[in-house]
């Protein structure tokens, strides 16, 4: 009786010292600052630390602490277990005035669907980019049909199209900075991102 | 005479070909990539299992069981694991490869996930939330667990 009443108190006690949600912060790979802020009914916490935790309480307050990476590694070592690959990058380069690879660029194209078949649900994205020659509306469209031609390319030999994908980013991302209308070769290519 | 009536299918194929290419490619918000176990997307009672390469819209619900596991990729490179137990939604996702704007929503009903954030977050932080029951995780950086017990 007094027993069963002890653990029952016990479980309650354990009860309600289990938050109802909890937000951890993970160091970044490279190092750099990096934070989340959590917000409740009860107030704000700004997890700023790597292995910082915010815990929702059931009684509604927000409580950040101090965890460490061996507890972290503990509690969720399933879903750290997972598998995050990082992306694989090329740069191809094309037939001046045209949306044709030049000869090297497709001699790449063989690995590059090799390396994408090798990944679970591996997909390619083919980014293509301009100089700064014609205005930036012209430059976002022929950006774009630069991409798809690639894509086209990919396709014709054998990739799941719902797994390549064609963005145009126009001349928003110059490997080179130039002023405007300056005929730059090595701003006008289409990257290629394996994940 | 000859010539019109030749050129009319072709392009009415080239036009039904196209518009399933542009269809396929807009539709999909991200891939599944490793996939472990039962893990089951979609919305309402029309879930379908999970498979790599397997699509994820706007909207979808992602649910695991005991023994299931999963890594989502959407298309702006955020990666989301989703652990065993796991129920999330893909409340909102918008994301302009262009310009890479967009909007980012999950919501964490149940179990862990880890989010390892993309351009959104990076482009646009204040656009990417995710959402347990009784609070928000807003993003500044891109490394994080949620959990809800």
């Amino acid at each position: 009786m007094n027993m069963r009443l002890a653990l029952l108190v016990l479980v309650a006690g354990l009860q309600a010292c289990a938050p109802i949600s909890r937000v951890t912060l993970l160091p970044q790979d490279d190092g750099r600052a990096t934070a989340v802020q959590v917000q409740s009914a009860a107030g704000v916490v700004d997890l700023t630390q790597p292995y910082q935790t915010a815990a929702l309480q059931r009684d509604g307050r927000l409580e950040a602490q101090q965890s460490n990476a061996e507890e972290v590694s503990k509690r969720h070592g399933a879903v750290l277990a997972l598998p995050l690959l990082p992306p694989v990058r090329f740069t191809l380069q094309f037939e001046p005035g045209t949306s044709t690879l030049t000869p090297d660029s497709q001699n790449q194209l063989q690995g590059i669907l090799e390396q994408a078949t090798a990944r679970a649900g591996g997909e390619i994205q083919v980014i293509g980019h301009t100089d700064r020659t014609g205005s930036p509306q012209a430059n976002d469209t022929l950006s774009l049909q630069r991409a798809q031609a690639v894509r086209n390319l990919l396709i014709q030999r054998g990739f799941e199209p719902a797994l390549v994908e064609a963005i145009g980013r126009g001349e928003r991302e110059p490997v080179v900075p130039t002023e405007a209308n300056v005929n730059e070769p090595r701003n006008r290519r289409a990257e290629i991102i394996i994940r | 005479m000859k010539f019109p009536s030749l050129l009319m299918p072709g392009l009415l194929c080239a036009l039904v070909l196209l518009t399933q290419s542009v269809q396929a490619q807009e539709a999909r918000s991200g891939t599944f990539k490793a996939v472990q176990g039962a893990v089951t997307v979609g919305q309402g009672d029309a879930k379908r299992p999970v498979a790599s390469g397997g699509g994820v819209v706007e909207a979808d619900r992602v649910q695991t069981d005991a023994t299931g596991s999963a890594v989502l990729m959407l298309r702006d490179g955020t990666t989301i694991a989703i652990g065993p137990n796991t129920t999330v939604d893909l409340t909102r996702f918008q994301f302009d490869g262009t310009t890479q704007q967009g909007n980012l929503a999950i919501r964490v009903l149940q179990g862990t996930i880890r989010m390892v954030t993309g351009l959104l977050g990076k482009v646009q932080p204040d656009n990417v939330k995710v959402s347990t029951p009784a609070s928000t995780v807003s993003v500044r950086g891109t490394d994080f667990i949620v959990e809800v017990l």
